[in-house]
Protein backbone atom coordinates (compact mmCIF):
# COMPACT_ATOMS: atom_id res chain seq x y z
CA UNK A 1 0.00 0.00 0.00
CA UNK A 2 1.40 3.42 -0.96
CA UNK A 3 1.45 6.61 1.08
CA UNK A 4 -1.07 8.18 -1.31
CA UNK A 5 -3.59 5.45 -0.58
CA UNK A 6 -3.11 5.87 3.18
CA UNK A 7 -3.52 9.62 2.68
CA UNK A 8 -6.77 8.97 0.85
CA UNK A 9 -8.09 6.70 3.61
CA UNK A 10 -7.18 9.27 6.29
CA UNK A 11 -8.74 12.04 4.23
CA UNK A 12 -12.00 10.10 3.89
CA UNK A 13 -12.00 9.34 7.60
CA UNK A 14 -11.30 12.96 8.51
CA UNK A 15 -14.14 14.18 6.33
CA UNK A 16 -16.70 12.19 8.28
CA UNK A 17 -18.77 14.71 10.26
CA UNK A 18 -17.91 15.01 13.92
CA UNK A 19 -20.57 16.78 15.87
CA UNK A 20 -20.37 18.07 19.40
CA UNK A 21 -23.38 18.37 21.65
CA UNK A 22 -24.66 21.96 21.16
CA UNK A 23 -25.59 22.07 24.86
CA UNK A 24 -21.91 21.55 25.71
CA UNK A 25 -20.88 24.44 23.47
CA UNK A 26 -23.51 26.69 25.03
CA UNK A 27 -22.35 25.69 28.50
CA UNK A 28 -18.73 26.53 27.60
CA UNK A 29 -19.73 29.84 26.00
CA UNK A 30 -21.80 30.83 29.04
CA UNK A 31 -19.09 29.99 31.54
CA UNK A 32 -16.53 31.95 29.51
CA UNK A 33 -18.91 34.85 28.91
CA UNK A 34 -19.49 35.41 32.60
CA UNK A 35 -15.83 36.31 33.17
CA UNK A 36 -14.98 37.82 29.80
CA UNK A 37 -13.00 41.06 29.93
CA UNK A 38 -10.18 42.53 27.82
CA UNK A 39 -6.72 41.16 28.53
CA UNK A 40 -3.28 42.58 27.79
CA UNK A 41 -1.31 40.15 25.57
CA UNK A 42 2.20 39.17 26.61
CA UNK A 43 5.01 41.43 25.32
CA UNK A 44 7.15 40.18 22.39
CA UNK A 45 9.65 37.39 23.12
CA UNK A 46 12.67 39.68 22.72
CA UNK A 47 11.35 42.08 25.38
CA UNK A 48 10.87 39.29 27.92
CA UNK A 49 14.21 37.70 27.00
CA UNK A 50 15.89 41.08 27.38
CA UNK A 51 14.29 41.47 30.81
CA UNK A 52 15.53 38.04 31.90
CA UNK A 53 19.05 38.82 30.65
CA UNK A 54 18.99 42.06 32.61
CA UNK A 55 17.89 40.26 35.78
CA UNK A 56 20.77 37.76 35.43
CA UNK A 57 23.28 40.58 34.82
CA UNK A 58 22.02 42.56 37.82
CA UNK A 59 22.17 39.51 40.13
CA UNK A 60 25.72 38.63 38.98
CA UNK A 61 26.99 42.21 39.25
CA UNK A 62 25.29 42.87 42.59
CA UNK A 63 26.65 39.61 44.03
CA UNK A 64 30.18 40.35 42.84
CA UNK A 65 29.96 43.97 44.03
CA UNK A 66 29.01 42.74 47.50
CA UNK A 67 31.70 40.02 47.63
CA UNK A 68 34.40 41.83 45.60
CA UNK A 69 35.42 41.82 41.92
CA UNK A 70 38.56 39.71 42.61
CA UNK A 71 37.88 37.24 39.82
CA UNK A 72 37.72 39.71 36.95
CA UNK A 73 40.84 41.43 38.30
CA UNK A 74 42.72 38.12 38.24
CA UNK A 75 41.67 37.34 34.64
CA UNK A 76 43.80 38.35 31.68
CA UNK A 77 42.29 40.51 28.93
CA UNK A 78 41.95 37.48 26.63
CA UNK A 79 40.20 35.50 29.36
CA UNK A 80 37.78 38.36 30.01
CA UNK A 81 37.09 38.85 26.29
CA UNK A 82 36.28 35.15 25.84
CA UNK A 83 34.50 34.18 29.07
CA UNK A 84 32.02 37.04 29.46
CA UNK A 85 30.72 37.13 25.86
CA UNK A 86 30.25 33.33 25.99
CA UNK A 87 28.30 33.70 29.24
CA UNK A 88 26.31 36.57 27.71
CA UNK A 89 25.36 34.48 24.66
CA UNK A 90 24.39 31.50 26.84
CA UNK A 91 22.29 33.73 29.09
CA UNK A 92 20.51 35.24 26.07
CA UNK A 93 19.83 31.77 24.62
CA UNK A 94 18.60 30.56 28.01
CA UNK A 95 16.39 33.62 28.42
CA UNK A 96 14.82 33.15 24.97
CA UNK A 97 14.28 29.43 25.69
CA UNK A 98 12.65 30.25 29.05
CA UNK A 99 10.23 32.67 27.39
CA UNK A 100 9.35 30.12 24.71
CA UNK A 101 8.56 27.52 27.40
CA UNK A 102 6.02 29.92 28.92
CA UNK A 103 4.12 30.65 25.70
CA UNK A 104 2.08 27.71 24.35
CA UNK A 105 2.61 26.89 20.69
CA UNK A 106 5.86 28.83 20.37
CA UNK A 107 8.60 27.65 18.04
CA UNK A 108 11.20 25.88 20.15
CA UNK A 109 14.69 26.28 18.70
CA UNK A 110 16.56 24.38 21.42
CA UNK A 111 15.22 21.75 23.76
CA UNK A 112 15.82 22.29 27.50
CA UNK A 113 18.15 19.29 27.75
CA UNK A 114 20.13 20.37 24.69
CA UNK A 115 20.52 23.87 26.09
CA UNK A 116 21.83 22.53 29.40
CA UNK A 117 24.21 20.05 27.77
CA UNK A 118 25.48 22.51 25.14
CA UNK A 119 25.87 25.28 27.74
CA UNK A 120 27.81 23.07 30.15
CA UNK A 121 29.98 21.75 27.33
CA UNK A 122 30.69 25.26 26.02
CA UNK A 123 31.80 26.42 29.48
CA UNK A 124 33.96 23.32 29.99
CA UNK A 125 35.68 23.85 26.63
CA UNK A 126 36.28 27.57 27.29
CA UNK A 127 37.68 26.92 30.77
CA UNK A 128 39.85 24.02 29.55
CA UNK A 129 41.32 26.17 26.78
CA UNK A 130 41.93 29.28 28.89
CA UNK A 131 43.17 27.95 32.22
CA UNK A 132 46.35 25.91 32.57
CA UNK A 133 47.00 25.81 36.30
CA UNK A 134 46.54 22.14 37.13
CA UNK A 135 47.12 22.36 40.89
CA UNK A 136 44.28 21.10 43.08
CA UNK A 137 44.93 22.74 46.43
CA UNK A 138 41.89 22.71 48.75
CA UNK A 139 39.92 21.35 45.81
CA UNK A 140 36.84 20.24 47.76
CA UNK A 141 36.59 22.93 50.46
CA UNK A 142 37.07 25.85 48.05
CA UNK A 143 34.94 24.13 45.46
CA UNK A 144 31.99 23.63 47.78
CA UNK A 145 32.19 27.28 48.84
CA UNK A 146 32.05 28.37 45.18
CA UNK A 147 29.21 25.97 44.37
CA UNK A 148 27.22 27.25 47.34
CA UNK A 149 27.88 30.89 46.43
CA UNK A 150 26.87 30.26 42.80
CA UNK A 151 23.67 28.50 43.83
CA UNK A 152 22.82 31.21 46.37
CA UNK A 153 22.99 33.76 43.57
CA UNK A 154 20.95 31.52 41.29
CA UNK A 155 18.04 31.78 43.73
CA UNK A 156 17.35 35.53 43.28
CA UNK A 157 17.87 35.15 39.52
CA UNK A 158 15.30 32.35 39.45
CA UNK A 159 12.85 34.34 41.59
CA UNK A 160 13.25 37.40 39.35
CA UNK A 161 12.73 35.24 36.24
CA UNK A 162 9.64 33.66 37.74
CA UNK A 163 8.27 37.12 38.56
CA UNK A 164 8.85 38.36 35.03
CA UNK A 165 7.32 35.24 33.46
CA UNK A 166 4.47 34.84 35.96
CA UNK A 167 1.81 35.72 33.32
CA UNK A 168 3.02 32.94 31.03
CA UNK A 169 1.66 29.40 30.95
CA UNK A 170 3.99 26.42 30.92
CA UNK A 171 2.45 23.46 29.11
CA UNK A 172 5.38 21.42 30.43
CA UNK A 173 6.32 22.71 33.91
CA UNK A 174 9.29 20.33 34.24
CA UNK A 175 10.87 21.61 31.02
CA UNK A 176 10.12 25.21 32.03
CA UNK A 177 11.70 24.62 35.45
CA UNK A 178 14.75 23.07 33.82
CA UNK A 179 15.28 26.04 31.50
CA UNK A 180 14.72 28.67 34.19
CA UNK A 181 17.07 26.71 36.48
CA UNK A 182 19.71 26.65 33.73
CA UNK A 183 19.34 30.40 33.24
CA UNK A 184 19.56 31.11 36.97
CA UNK A 185 22.61 28.83 37.16
CA UNK A 186 24.27 30.90 34.43
CA UNK A 187 23.72 34.00 36.57
CA UNK A 188 25.47 32.13 39.40
CA UNK A 189 28.39 31.15 37.14
CA UNK A 190 28.72 34.77 35.96
CA UNK A 191 28.91 35.96 39.57
CA UNK A 192 31.65 33.39 40.28
CA UNK A 193 33.68 34.49 37.24
CA UNK A 194 33.49 38.08 38.48
CA UNK A 195 34.30 37.19 42.07
CA UNK A 196 36.36 33.98 42.41
CA UNK A 197 40.10 34.49 42.06
CA UNK A 198 40.93 30.77 42.11
CA UNK A 199 41.89 30.09 38.48
CA UNK A 200 42.93 26.45 38.90
CA UNK A 201 41.66 24.57 35.85
CA UNK A 202 39.92 21.77 37.72
CA UNK A 203 38.37 24.10 40.27
CA UNK A 204 36.80 26.28 37.58
CA UNK A 205 35.82 23.38 35.33
CA UNK A 206 34.21 21.29 38.06
CA UNK A 207 32.80 23.65 40.67
CA UNK A 208 31.93 26.74 38.63
CA UNK A 209 30.37 24.77 35.79
CA UNK A 210 28.49 22.54 38.26
CA UNK A 211 26.34 25.48 39.36
CA UNK A 212 24.43 25.28 36.08
CA UNK A 213 23.34 21.59 36.10
CA UNK A 214 22.63 21.63 39.85
CA UNK A 215 20.47 24.72 39.49
CA UNK A 216 18.76 23.20 36.42
CA UNK A 217 18.01 20.01 38.35
CA UNK A 218 16.53 22.05 41.20
CA UNK A 219 14.38 23.96 38.69
CA UNK A 220 13.14 20.74 37.08
CA UNK A 221 12.31 19.35 40.53
CA UNK A 222 10.32 22.47 41.39
CA UNK A 223 8.52 22.21 38.02
CA UNK A 224 7.65 18.61 38.78
CA UNK A 225 6.41 19.62 42.25
CA UNK A 226 4.26 22.39 40.73
CA UNK A 227 2.73 19.94 38.27
CA UNK A 228 2.12 17.40 41.03
CA UNK A 229 0.51 20.06 43.23
CA UNK A 230 -1.84 21.22 40.49
CA UNK A 231 -2.69 17.57 39.78
CA UNK A 232 -3.51 16.94 43.47
CA UNK A 233 -5.52 20.18 43.68
CA UNK A 234 -7.59 19.22 40.69
CA UNK A 235 -8.17 15.72 42.01
CA UNK A 236 -9.40 17.03 45.32
CA UNK A 237 -11.59 19.70 43.69
CA UNK A 238 -15.32 18.89 43.95
CA UNK B 1 -10.75 23.92 7.95
CA UNK B 2 -10.66 27.65 8.53
CA UNK B 3 -8.22 30.22 7.20
CA UNK B 4 -5.69 30.94 9.90
CA UNK B 5 -6.00 34.73 9.51
CA UNK B 6 -9.70 34.42 10.25
CA UNK B 7 -8.93 32.58 13.47
CA UNK B 8 -6.22 35.11 14.32
CA UNK B 9 -8.73 37.91 13.93
CA UNK B 10 -11.25 36.14 16.14
CA UNK B 11 -8.54 35.47 18.73
CA UNK B 12 -7.53 39.14 18.79
CA UNK B 13 -11.17 40.13 19.30
CA UNK B 14 -11.55 37.50 22.02
CA UNK B 15 -8.55 39.03 23.82
CA UNK B 16 -10.30 42.41 23.62
CA UNK B 17 -13.30 40.91 25.41
CA UNK B 18 -15.62 40.34 22.42
CA UNK B 19 -18.16 37.67 23.41
CA UNK B 20 -19.31 37.06 19.81
CA UNK B 21 -15.71 36.25 18.82
CA UNK B 22 -15.32 33.90 21.79
CA UNK B 23 -18.54 32.10 20.85
CA UNK B 24 -17.46 31.87 17.20
CA UNK B 25 -14.13 30.34 18.24
CA UNK B 26 -15.88 27.85 20.52
CA UNK B 27 -18.23 26.74 17.75
CA UNK B 28 -15.49 26.55 15.14
CA UNK B 29 -12.76 24.80 17.08
CA UNK B 30 -14.63 22.60 19.54
CA UNK B 31 -15.42 19.82 17.03
CA UNK B 32 -11.72 19.67 16.10
CA UNK B 33 -10.63 19.59 19.74
CA UNK B 34 -13.33 17.03 20.56
CA UNK B 35 -12.10 14.79 17.79
CA UNK B 36 -8.52 15.22 19.02
CA UNK B 37 -9.60 13.86 22.40
CA UNK B 38 -11.85 11.14 20.98
CA UNK B 39 -8.97 9.84 18.87
CA UNK B 40 -6.92 9.51 22.05
CA UNK B 41 -9.56 8.25 24.48
CA UNK B 42 -12.45 6.93 22.40
CA UNK B 43 -15.06 7.88 24.98
CA UNK B 44 -17.25 10.82 23.98
CA UNK B 45 -18.14 11.52 27.61
CA UNK B 46 -14.48 11.93 28.48
CA UNK B 47 -13.92 14.04 25.39
CA UNK B 48 -16.81 16.35 26.40
CA UNK B 49 -15.20 16.91 29.80
CA UNK B 50 -11.81 17.53 28.25
CA UNK B 51 -13.16 20.02 25.72
CA UNK B 52 -14.82 21.93 28.53
CA UNK B 53 -11.64 21.84 30.64
CA UNK B 54 -9.57 22.95 27.64
CA UNK B 55 -11.77 25.98 27.00
CA UNK B 56 -11.63 27.01 30.64
CA UNK B 57 -7.82 26.81 30.52
CA UNK B 58 -7.74 28.66 27.20
CA UNK B 59 -9.85 31.37 28.78
CA UNK B 60 -7.48 31.65 31.77
CA UNK B 61 -4.38 31.97 29.61
CA UNK B 62 -5.78 33.75 26.54
CA UNK B 63 -3.34 36.63 27.09
CA UNK B 64 -0.44 34.27 26.21
CA UNK B 65 -1.52 34.20 22.57
CA UNK B 66 0.50 36.72 20.58
CA UNK B 67 -0.97 38.40 17.51
CA UNK B 68 0.60 37.26 14.25
CA UNK B 69 1.43 33.78 15.51
CA UNK B 70 -0.48 30.74 14.18
CA UNK B 71 -3.56 30.06 16.29
CA UNK B 72 -3.94 26.29 15.97
CA UNK B 73 -0.58 25.35 17.56
CA UNK B 74 -1.48 27.55 20.53
CA UNK B 75 -4.86 25.80 20.95
CA UNK B 76 -3.46 22.34 20.42
CA UNK B 77 -0.54 22.90 22.82
CA UNK B 78 -3.06 23.68 25.56
CA UNK B 79 -5.37 20.82 24.56
CA UNK B 80 -2.39 18.48 24.60
CA UNK B 81 -1.45 19.68 28.08
CA UNK B 82 -4.98 18.90 29.29
CA UNK B 83 -4.84 15.49 27.62
CA UNK B 84 -1.48 14.62 29.18
CA UNK B 85 -2.77 15.70 32.59
CA UNK B 86 -5.86 13.60 32.14
CA UNK B 87 -3.80 10.64 30.97
CA UNK B 88 -1.69 10.85 34.14
CA UNK B 89 -4.77 11.05 36.29
CA UNK B 90 -6.37 8.12 34.49
CA UNK B 91 -3.25 5.98 34.69
CA UNK B 92 -3.04 6.57 38.44
CA UNK B 93 -6.68 5.94 39.23
CA UNK B 94 -7.53 3.05 36.95
CA UNK B 95 -5.82 0.32 35.04
CA UNK B 96 -5.63 1.22 31.38
CA UNK B 97 -8.16 -0.31 29.09
CA UNK B 98 -7.19 -2.67 26.31
CA UNK B 99 -6.19 -0.95 23.07
CA UNK B 100 -8.77 -0.87 20.34
CA UNK B 101 -6.86 -3.11 17.96
CA UNK B 102 -9.22 -6.07 18.25
CA UNK B 103 -12.38 -4.13 18.81
CA UNK B 104 -12.07 -2.03 15.69
CA UNK B 105 -10.42 -4.44 13.30
CA UNK B 106 -13.65 -4.74 11.40
CA UNK B 107 -13.94 -0.98 11.09
CA UNK B 108 -10.86 -0.78 8.89
CA UNK B 109 -11.79 -0.70 5.26
CA UNK B 110 -9.28 -1.21 2.47
CA UNK B 111 -8.97 1.46 -0.22
CA UNK B 112 -11.77 1.37 -2.72
CA UNK B 113 -14.27 0.18 -0.18
CA UNK B 114 -17.46 2.20 -0.21
CA UNK B 115 -17.63 2.40 3.60
CA UNK B 116 -16.04 5.51 5.18
CA UNK B 117 -13.35 4.27 7.53
CA UNK B 118 -13.63 5.15 11.20
CA UNK B 119 -10.78 7.52 12.10
CA UNK B 120 -10.49 6.37 15.72
CA UNK B 121 -10.28 2.76 14.62
CA UNK B 122 -7.73 3.58 11.96
CA UNK B 123 -5.43 5.34 14.38
CA UNK B 124 -5.96 2.95 17.29
CA UNK B 125 -2.95 0.84 16.30
CA UNK B 126 -0.59 3.80 16.69
CA UNK B 127 1.23 4.85 19.85
CA UNK B 128 -0.05 8.09 21.44
CA UNK B 129 2.76 10.30 20.12
CA UNK B 130 2.31 9.12 16.51
CA UNK B 131 -1.47 9.25 16.73
CA UNK B 132 -1.52 12.88 17.82
CA UNK B 133 0.90 13.85 15.05
CA UNK B 134 -1.25 12.16 12.38
CA UNK B 135 -4.39 13.70 13.86
CA UNK B 136 -2.92 17.19 13.75
CA UNK B 137 -1.43 16.77 10.27
CA UNK B 138 -4.23 14.97 8.50
CA UNK B 139 -7.39 15.89 10.41
CA UNK B 140 -6.69 19.38 11.75
CA UNK B 141 -4.75 20.19 8.57
CA UNK B 142 -1.79 21.71 10.38
CA UNK B 143 1.62 22.09 8.73
CA UNK B 144 4.75 20.28 9.97
CA UNK B 145 5.96 23.49 11.60
CA UNK B 146 2.64 24.02 13.36
CA UNK B 147 2.61 20.45 14.69
CA UNK B 148 6.18 20.93 15.91
CA UNK B 149 5.08 24.07 17.75
CA UNK B 150 2.04 22.36 19.28
CA UNK B 151 4.04 19.36 20.46
CA UNK B 152 7.12 21.36 21.58
CA UNK B 153 9.36 19.34 19.31
CA UNK B 154 11.36 19.81 16.12
CA UNK B 155 10.06 19.51 12.57
CA UNK B 156 12.45 16.58 12.07
CA UNK B 157 10.93 14.72 15.00
CA UNK B 158 7.41 15.32 13.66
CA UNK B 159 8.45 14.03 10.23
CA UNK B 160 9.96 10.93 11.83
CA UNK B 161 6.81 10.23 13.85
CA UNK B 162 4.60 10.69 10.78
CA UNK B 163 6.85 8.37 8.78
CA UNK B 164 6.71 5.68 11.46
CA UNK B 165 2.96 6.10 11.78
CA UNK B 166 2.56 5.57 8.03
CA UNK B 167 4.70 2.44 8.23
CA UNK B 168 2.49 1.05 10.98
CA UNK B 169 -0.71 2.01 9.16
CA UNK B 170 0.60 0.38 5.99
CA UNK B 171 1.31 -2.89 7.84
CA UNK B 172 -2.03 -2.76 9.60
CA UNK B 173 -4.08 -2.00 6.51
CA UNK B 174 -2.23 -4.61 4.45
CA UNK B 175 -2.89 -7.20 7.16
CA UNK B 176 -6.59 -6.34 7.19
CA UNK B 177 -6.62 -6.50 3.42
CA UNK B 178 -4.99 -9.95 3.48
CA UNK B 179 -7.28 -11.36 6.16
CA UNK B 180 -10.32 -10.12 4.25
CA UNK B 181 -8.94 -11.75 1.12
CA UNK B 182 -8.45 -15.04 2.96
CA UNK B 183 -11.96 -14.95 4.39
CA UNK B 184 -13.23 -14.36 0.89
CA UNK B 185 -11.30 -17.37 -0.45
CA UNK B 186 -12.61 -19.64 2.31
CA UNK B 187 -16.20 -18.68 1.77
Amino acid sequence: MRDKEIDEILKQAAQAPHNVDPALLDRVANSIGSSLRPVRPLPPIWVLAGGLTLICAIVALAGAARAGFYGIQALSVLERVVIFPVLGILIWLGAAAAVVEMIPGSRRRTGPGTLLAAGSLALLVVFAILFHDYRTGRFVSQGIACLAAGLLHAIPAALGSWFLLRRGFAVNPVAAGLVVGTLAGLAGVSMLELHCQNLETLHVMVWHTAVMPVSAAAGALLGWAARFRSFVNRRSAP
Amino acid sequence: MYPDCDLEMLMARYQRGDFAAATALIHRLSPQLHRFFVVQFTSRGHADDLVQETWLRIHEVRHTYRAGEPVLPWFYAIARHIRVDHYRKASRTAAREEPLEEMHASALSPPGSSRTPDLEALLACLPDSQREVIEMLKVAGMSLDEVARATSSSVGSVKQKAHRAYQRLRERLSAVDLSKGRTGELS
